[in-house]
């Protein structure tokens, strides 16, 4: 049998219709298809007209789906319904999801959520001159670092230093490329307990005064993760080293972007002048660590007999910093909250017998979910900004983080309170139809103000237009059900989350 | 005062036809030429405003012709009403399809 023969048989056509019939809420389907059937009957027998009959099958699925979406008792149009709780809490959340997908898909956002790569982070501090921005560019003489490296070991059990240069690295086979290479203390990835593949890669590397360890993302973008570029020969400047392995871990959570560690001894890092800067890291000694709060300060006498203060920054706390941002913001704006707006709800008397208990639960429930979306979607949204434009230096990254989820918390937790002072507290939906009641000339002993409506016929709220102290806050008046026939939504279940 | 319903062109063509007596939703489909996914949802809407109603036919009508039940329509007054304001909105309407009086005579 050929498609086109099959396409107009009628057991097909049956089948479509037993499709289509799904569509429709239970209680209408068997009457809906006994018409349909009826009706394809008809074309098939009288009409003899095999070729219309699947066609007509097929528009059954928007009479399904029309009676499916405007039937008052749908589920997804009573839940998507406008102004309903469902659709305010559905919107947040898919606002919040594609700022999370928007933040995995950035690098730099992405970067800036994860946690540290370091092992031992806590016990690992940068030293830097000038707090978190100094930990931005190099600040430390190299100079410096080898004078600390006697006089501070009752405080570090180990320093290394690291001068991020872009170089041009030519590999055999490869084409010529630049790199940012971090010229550093064969001592650094021991240090930072950077786990490097192959783990035995420097078997000849005794024979070499420098071994290049690729990052991940430098090795799988310019070497297209070739892996018979480890144990090759690189040249860096008119140096020769060996590409001693890949580092397997994420290490750009070090400041300079360091696309290549090129760990050198002692002697060949003593070539480069005194006062070259670069960054110093440190691990902290267990009797130091039990006096660090994250932060410290070191003083260290200079030449001139004069105290230079240096800040020992612990990488646990540089790599929570857009954390600790966001939880200053959001203390600082609940603070500031009652300065811009009011905090009560209104007055609701206690709702009628009629209706659970559950209500205004509920009701408490949906503010409960409004905050717990908003506070992530805003977290991540200023996350997705500050830090998903890579030409922004790092200090600018944390002023905007902390302007945006400031003034984000701020005007998120403004929407929340005003967003709930004007739903039904019964049904939990906008209320709508505002009408200005009374006259400023009555405010002395009646009101005026603006009376909004709640289709489901659940009451009316009362909001004054001077707040009075016998009508300070908006006022809600509960209706019971005789006025149900007055409103065309009355069949609104006291559902709240409808 | 009463607000008439508005009714776009398709739906008074619809309204239209089933006053000229085609009763079934495939016979409205042949008088006005529309696919079936347009005519049935139109119809539950005008019958939803109240403009039409529909009734199953008596089981002796479909026994005699040994067929299953039909479900046909019928204009309300409203659906009446409603169609008399169509046709000053859209004068072509009458032409298209003309009324059973009109038809017959």
């Amino acid at each position: 049998m050929s498609l086109q023969l099959l396409r107009r048989s009628l057991p097909v056509s049956l089948f479509l219709l037993r499709c289509a019939s799904w569509l429709v809420p239970g209680r209408e389907r068997a009457e809906w298809l006994a018409e349909w059937r009826a009706e394809v009957w008809h074309v098939w027998h009288l009409q003899d007209r095999n070729a219309q009959v699947t066609d007509l099958c097929l528009g059954a699925f928007q009479d399904a789906f029309w009676l499916r979406w405007y039937n008052p008792r749908s589920v997804p149009r009573r839940t998507l319904r406008t102004g309903s709780a469902s659709r305010c809490s559905f919107s947040l959340a898919v606002w919040t999801a594609i700022s999370f997908v928007v933040c995995l898909s950035l690098p730099g956002a992405r970067k800036a959520m994860s946690p540290s790569p370091f092992r031992d982070a806590d016990g690992l501090v940068m030293i830097a001159s000038g707090g978190y921005a100094g930990t931005q560019v190099p600040t430390i003489p190299l100079q410096d670092y080898r004078s600390w490296k006697l006089s501070t070991r009752h405080l570090f059990s180990g320093l290394a230093f690291y001068q991020p240069e872009r170089k041009r690295v030519h590999v055999a086979m490869h084409r010529r490329t630049e790199l940012t290479i971090g010229r550093a203390s064969d001592n650094l990835l021991q240090l930072l307990n950077l786990p490097a593949s192959p783990r035995s890669g420097d078997q000849a590397s005794g024979q070499y005064a420098a071994r290049l360890f690729l990052s991940q993302a430098a090795w799988r973008e310019l070497f297209g993760s070739d892996a018979g570029v480890i144990g090759n020969h690189a040249e860096i400047g008119g140096q020769r080293v060996l590409i001693a392995g890949v580092i397997t871990q994420d290490s750009s959570q070090l400041p300079g972007q360091v696309d290549a560690w090129l760990l050198e001894d002692q002697r060949h890092l003593d070539m480069l002048p005194r006062n070259a800067k670069g960054f110093v890291v440190g691990q902290m000694r267990t009797s130091g660590l039990r006096h660090m709060d994250g932060w410290r300060t070191m003083n260290v006498s200079n030449e001139d007999g004069g105290n230079e203060r240096f800040d020992c920054i612990s990488l646990a706390q540089r790599s929570r910093l857009p954390f600790s941002i966001f939880l200053f913001t959001l203390i600082v704006a609940v603070i500031t909250l009652p300065a811009t707006t009011a905090l009560p709800l209104g007055e609701y008397p206690r709702l009628s017998g009629r209706l659970p208990g559950t209500v205004s639960g509920r009701r408490w429930l949906f503010l409960l979910s409004k905050v717990s979306l908003v506070v992530p979607l805003v977290c991540l949204s200023s996350v997705d900004v500050a830090y998903g434009i890579p030409s922004l230096s790092s200090t600018s990254t944390q002023y905007i983080q902390l302007g945006l989820s400031y003034f984000g918390f701020l005007f998120a937790f403004r929407w929340i309170l005003e967003d709930q002072r004007k739903r039904c507290p019964v049904c939990l939906r906008v209320l709508s139809n505002p009408a200005r009641v009374g006259e400023a000339s009555r405010n002395f002993l009646a009101w005026n103000g603006t009376e909004l409506i709640c289709t489901g016929g659940h009451g009316l709220l009362h909001i004054p237009e001077l707040p009075t102290s016998w009508f300070s806050t908006q006022r809600w008046l509960s209706l019971d059900a005789s006025w149900g026939s007055l409103f065309s939504d009355a069949c609104v279940p006291s559902a709240g989350f409808v | 005062m009463a607000t008439e319903p508005k009714l776009s062109h398709t739906a008074a063509m619809i309204l239209q036809t089933i006053h000229a007596g085609q009763i079934y939703g495939f016979s409205v489909m042949e008088a006005t030429g529309l696919p079936s996914g347009t005519v049935y949802p139109a119809m539950r809407r005008l019958e939803r405003d109240g403009l039409i109603v529909s009734k199953w036919e008596k089981q002796s009508i479909a026994d005699a012709e040994q067929r299953p039940l039909r479900k046909y329509y019928k204009l309300t007054r409203a659906g009446e009403t409603t169609l008399e304001a169509m046709h000053k909105r859209y004068p072509l309407l009458k032409k298209m399809i003309a009324d059973p009086e009109v038809k017959n005579a």
